[in-house]
């Protein structure tokens, strides 16, 4: 159900048929931290879904009409709607299914779980820059911005006194950050939490969450999609299966 | 006159007191586009506000303990809450306070908004950078013919939908978010950059009919006259326009 093990479709594959009643489809792709977002949502609130993996380095043609962009996620509902953007479809899946909302009801509480958000903004690019810099040139000054980043988010922490940055229990604004913590190790980046001890603390009990555990993202499988990924592979997408 | 024409605080300004029960409280610059679409928010769900605007080129120092960089719109409510990016601003205000919603109740349609909103990210620095060029006599045709091409986009979506507004026949969140760049664009002498987009235009035209639109319309000359003293680096251009 969570996709783990469903082979990417490519180029000249046949166009899969609309969404059955009851059922949610992600269009995703196994390595992706954005899609993963979305993923964690549809566990936590026990969402029935299916997913479809694309090959990003071997587009099929009909995923730009699910996406012009065609980039995932993309959620498309039985009704033949579709949402992009991976934040946009977390509220979404958040408002329109019932269960545990994992937005605060609180909008002030709302609006200082976006504004983390906001602040957090520039982690994923910095982690994309530093994963195409590995073992070229010197990437100190990325490790510093880096640095700079983590220390704002320790920073809320610490403020918060919370374990989790919604509060003491854990919430969408976790979720929607978590996947890049999950790089950390691949990428070798462990060492900048020693310096963020709260954060240090909110990453174990983040693994400790049983929607994180049952969507593991495996270090090893992580390094080989990298590898083949920087190549512009197109089995990058399926390694591991 | 609107309600924010008030001049601005600077460095060496009293920091204003706790913000009255009953009432919140929008940091501000009367020319700024961001805390516009706020301002257009507060007045179109009636919501009781005062305005302190804030000199941007002498920032008070008392200013930074409301946003960590001093940057304009930043609400504040009684409790001491601060909440800051015009966005969330915007979505703060219509989830906090009752009466008309400008968001969608529906979630897809909800979804929508925030998908066109993703659309629009390139019309403000684009516009900007038009202003900019054409002040400093640079040449901006490469920068027009971007924003152009941004401004099909959205055309083709007005056309696409066949609603007069961006979230359908009646005006929401969506339209507010977006219009303070519309309002700019003659003032910014780019106002030809629509001249390819009728759909675009009829938009712009039910847009200054709306009650909220047109009550928070800045005079053009009051405008023109920000914008040449803002280019001369003068601190004086954001109370340009007020009476001492």
């Amino acid at each position: 159900m969570s996709g783990g093990t469903v082979r990417s479709l490519g180029k000249g594959s046949a166009p899969p048929g609309p969404v059955p009643e009851g059922l949610i489809r992600v269009y995703s792709m196994r390595f992706c931290p954005f899609a993963k977002r979305t993923l964690l949502v549809l566990t936590a609130k026990g969402i029935r879904h299916e997913v479809i993996n694309i090959n990003l380095k071997n587009k099929p043609e009909w995923f730009f009409k699910k996406n012009p962009l065609g980039l995932v996620p993309v959620l498309e509902t039985s009704l033949g709607q579709l949402i992009c953007e991976s934040a946009i479809t977390c509220e979404y899946l958040d408002e329109a299914y019932p269960g545990k909302k994992l937005w605060p009801s609180d909008p002030y509480e709302k609006a200082c779980q976006r504004m983390i958000f906001e602040s957090f903004s520039k982690v994923p690019s910095l982690m994309v820059s530093f994963l195409r810099m590995q073992n070229k040139e010197d990437c100190s000054g990325l490790k510093e911005e880096l640095h700079k980043e983590f220390s704002k988010l320790e920073e809320v922490l610490t403020n918060k006194k919370t374990t989790f940055f919604g509060g003491s229990s854990l919430s969408m604004i976790d979720y929607l950050i978590w996947p890049w913590f999950e790089w950390l190790e691949a990428l070798e980046l462990n060492e900048y939490l020693e310096h963020t001890p709260n954060l240090k603390l909110w990453m174990a009990s983040m693994k400790k969450d049983p929607t994180v555990s049952s969507l593991p993202t495996d270090v090893k499988t992580l390094q080989g999609f990298f590898n083949l990924y920087m190549q512009n592979s197109p089995e990058a997408c399926d390694y591991g299966l | 006159m609107t309600d924010d024409a008030t001049r601005t605080l600077g460095k060496g300004s009293i920091p204003p007191g706790p913000v009255p029960e009953g009432v919140i409280r929008l940091y501000s610059m009367r020319f700024c586009p961001y805390a516009h679409r706020t301002r257009l928010v507060l007045r179109a769900k009636g919501i009781r506000h005062e305005v302190i605007n804030i000199n941007l080129r002498n920032k008070p120092e008392w200013y930074f303990t409301k946003h960590p960089f001093g940057q304009i719109p930043v609400l504040e409510n009684s409790k001491c809450q601060l909440i800051y990016e015009s966005v969330i601003a915007c979505e703060y205000l219509d989830d906090a306070y009752p009466g008309r919603k400008l968001y969608p109740y529906d979630p897809y349609e909800r979804a929508r908004q925030k998908m066109l909103l993703e659309l629009f990210y390139k019309v403000p620095h684009l516009t900007k950078e038009c202003l900019v060029a054409l002040r400093c006599g640079r040449d901006c045709t490469d920068l027009k013919l971007a924003l152009r091409q941004e401004f099909c986009n959205l055309e083709e979506i007005l056309g696409y939908q066949n609603t007069v507004f961006f979230g359908g026949d009646c005006i929401s969140m969506i339209d507010y978010l977006f219009w303070p760049w519309f309002e700019r664009l003659d003032v910014y002498g780019i106002a030809d950059c629509v001249n390819h987009t009728p759909t675009l235009r009829l938009w712009i035209a039910a847009m200054k009919q709306d009650p909220t639109v047109c009550s928070l319309l800045t005079d053009k000359n009051t405008f023109l006259g920000f914008l040449n003293l803002y280019f001369q680096n003068n601190p004086a251009a954001f109370d340009y326009g007020l009476s001492c």
